[in-house]
């Protein structure tokens, strides 16, 4: 069954839509939530979770904004995401000393980020195919080192050397010559 | 004016800024990129693609096979531990490689058409062609294992009709067929065949993400970069090493002829000249001794119409004594300048004997090959002399089988007055007959040359005379002994 089929099923509320869309996207799925969500069970969990919010918001998916698999990729992440902030939360890592300040940001600093990224997105259109790609790896797809150099065919240390070479182009770009 | 927004950043605010700026919808070519799977299987269907291509020119029929296998090896690398037909296609690329890599180093040497005409090396062509089916095997299981592992139903006819196309393809060539229309079929099917598979391909897109690539200790471009270096100086070494015979060369006693002064006076009284006499071999003298009368003829053949570049051929005829008229002949060539020697040289004789009812063989072909360098002389055996049976096509014959008296022989590129001769014996069967000797020299006038062969081999293969890697120069002693002044009677 393809792609448009699958849409349209889950937009007329069939429930034969779902088995598709977890026949042929529960690979991608699952590839986009396992580097953010090291515990299998967790990934388990997401992996519903994920296919509840798609059920739930195909109704959004604008074709014109980007292909279905961006889109689902960009679901399945924001809800692993969602996820591990949540483990973190329960785990009482992120537990808010009352004493501090709040950590919302003053609208000064809002522009200051929005600015940021502005910026960092022009930067990144400068960068070739390749670099997107593997940048995008990295910070988007937040995958681990050892598998981004196994899909490339690369050697972890050589997969960091050109991270590392590409931030410190961004970092000139964004700053000029001093850096970021 | 201070730009608050790049204060200096730490390495973490840094990472996070980056996590943060990038938009909610990834791009559509960093979504169609980030695969484990198309990578592998573009670098595995072109490759296949590539390794059955044969295109004959450019030297794309090695050039295409070899990146094809590098592709295969990089791509069954990356999915070897996918599953273990996967693994078995990984392996028996391994082989496979192997195979295809030694024989393109082979093919700079001039070893390699006997090599290849060898018994062992048509078993092992055998095996490869063996392993290239259980290859299309394998990789038909390794399509539908990963069909299976996502829960799809399996099919991957694509890689029955890539085996049994091959097996059509081997039993056309096991029975010679060089027609046109089953050929372009074989063409169309098997564009046909791939595409299929690069469609079978892209609905393995959904199941590929559950594909996990092994981990690799040497980069692709690593591995693609060694390859290349491995084939090159393979080549470069085959080349240097393997473009030309080993000779024996050894310096020539100066009391060679010490036992034949007789002997050779009398020759050079006849008018053969010193240059010919001296280079006889103590019993090619000895077979002169008694001579009656000589002819003798020379020739300066330029090489590409080089005067610079002249092979000095010297034909003598030299009168036996005997009841049978009997004659020595002997073909001698003298460089007078260096051609520069960069692998073989060939020398086919048209005997007086062949093909003449007037004359026949009385003994067998003799000589050697010589140079000067520093004052000293050194000879050589031929490292071939003798006859050989070959076939040859022509556009005027067709295939036709010959046998032909071949002397074949490497000379160094340092010294100088590189030279040589052929010397045989013939007996008059009937009188009045023609005396008629070819001596068909080819000389080797470039260093590179893919695929390596020799001047003897490209003889044998090819009758014109300006071909490739290869000049041939032409020389006929050519007389009829009844036209001659009569010997003196001893």
């Amino acid at each position: 069954m393809g792609e448009r089929e699958i849409v349209e099923l889950l937009l007329q509320r069939d429930e034969t839509g779902m088995d598709q869309l977890l026949r042929h996207y529960g690979p991608l799925m699952k590839y986009v939530i396992a580097p953010i969500l090291p515990d299998p069970r967790d990934r388990e969990d997401c992996l519903s979770e994920t296919a509840l919010r798609v059920w739930e918001r195909v109704g959004q998916f604008d074709r014109e904004r980007g292909s279905w698999g961006a889109w689902l990729t960009a679901v399945a992440r924001n809800t692993a995401l969602n996820h591990a902030r949540s483990n973190t939360r329960h785990s009482g890592m992120e537990e808010v000393d009352e004493r501090l300040p709040s950590p919302a940001p003053t609208p000064e600093e809002e522009v200051l980020r929005q600015e940021r990224q502005a910026a960092v997105r022009a930067a990144l259109e400068r960068l070739s195919g390749e670099e997107r790609s593997l940048f995008y790896r990295k910070y988007y797809y937040r995958q681990p080192t050892s598998q981004i150099a196994a899909e490339l065919g690369m050697t972890e240390r050589a997969v960091e050397g050109r991270l590392y070479r590409l931030k410190q182009q961004l970092r000139k770009w964004l700053g000029g010559e001093d850096g970021v | 004016m201070y730009d608050r927004k790049w204060e200096p950043m730490r390495e973490d605010d840094f990472d996070a800024l980056l996590k943060d700026s990038l938009p909610d919808l990834p791009p559509e070519d960093v979504v169609a990129d980030v695969t484990p799977w198309k990578k592998a299987m573009n670098r595995v269907l072109t490759g296949l693609g590539l390794t059955s291509i044969t295109l004959n020119f450019l030297y794309l029929d090695y050039i295409l096979p070899a990146i094809g296998m590098v592709l295969l090896l990089l791509g069954f690398r990356a999915l070897r531990r996918e599953n273990r037909w996967f693994g078995a296609c990984f392996g028996i690329t391994l082989l496979r490689a192997v195979y295809l890599f030694a024989n393109l180093i082979l093919n700079s040497t001039i070893l390699q058409e006997r090599v290849h005409a060898a018994p062992r090396m048509i078993v092992l062509t055998g095996i490869n062609l063996a392993l290239m089916f259980v290859e299309f095997f394998c990789i038909w299981g390794g399509f539908r294992a990963v069909q299976r592992k996502v829960g799809l139903p399996p099919h991957a006819g694509g890689a029955v009709a890539l085996m049994v196309w091959y097996g059509i393809l081997c039993l056309l060539a096991l029975v010679g067929y060089v027609g046109l229309i089953l050929g372009v079929v074989m063409i169309v099917v098997y564009i046909c065949i791939i595409c299929s598979l690069r469609k079978l391909s892209g609905e393995l897109d959904e199941a590929g993400y559950a594909i996990r690539p092994a981990p690799v200790r040497l980069e692709d471009g690593t591995v693609a970069l060694a390859i290349t270096i491995l084939l090159v100086g393979g080549c470069i070494c085959g080349w240097l090493f393997g473009g030309s015979y080993p000779m024996e060369w050894t310096p020539v006693d100066a009391e060679e002829h010490s036992g034949a002064a007789e002997i050779k006076s009398e020759l050079l009284e006849l008018g053969v000249p010193d240059y010919v006499v001296n280079d006889l071999a103590a019993e090619d003298l000895a077979a002169c001794d008694g001579a009656l009368r000589a002819v003798v003829e020379t020739s300066d053949e330029p090489v590409n119409n080089d005067k610079q570049k002249t092979l000095h051929i010297t034909g003598v005829a030299v009168e036996l004594p005997g009841e049978q008229e009997r004659w020595m002949i002997i073909q001698h060539f003298l460089w007078e300048e260096n051609p520069g020697f960069y692998g073989t040289e060939s020398i086919q004789l048209w005997p007086v004997y062949q093909d003449s009812d007037g004359w026949r063989a009385g003994g067998a072909v003799t000589g050697r090959v010589l140079y000067d360098k520093n004052g000293q002389t050194y000879s050589a055996p031929y490292w071939f002399l003798g006859e050989q049976t070959f076939a040859s096509d022509s556009i005027f014959w067709g295939q036709q089988t010959s046998t032909d008296v071949f002397a074949a022989f490497s000379m160094p590129n340092s010294g100088e007055n590189h030279r040589g001769y052929v010397a045989y014996p013939i007996e008059a069967t009937q009188d009045g007959y023609l005396i008629s000797g070819w001596f068909n020299y080819t000389h080797q006038r470039v260093g590179i040359q893919y695929p390596a062969v020799s001047a003897m081999e490209n003889r044998m293969r090819n009758s014109w005379n300006d071909a490739g890697a290869f000049f041939t120069m032409q020389y006929a002693l050519q007389f009829f002994p009844s036209e001659l002044e009569k010997a003196p009677v001893q």
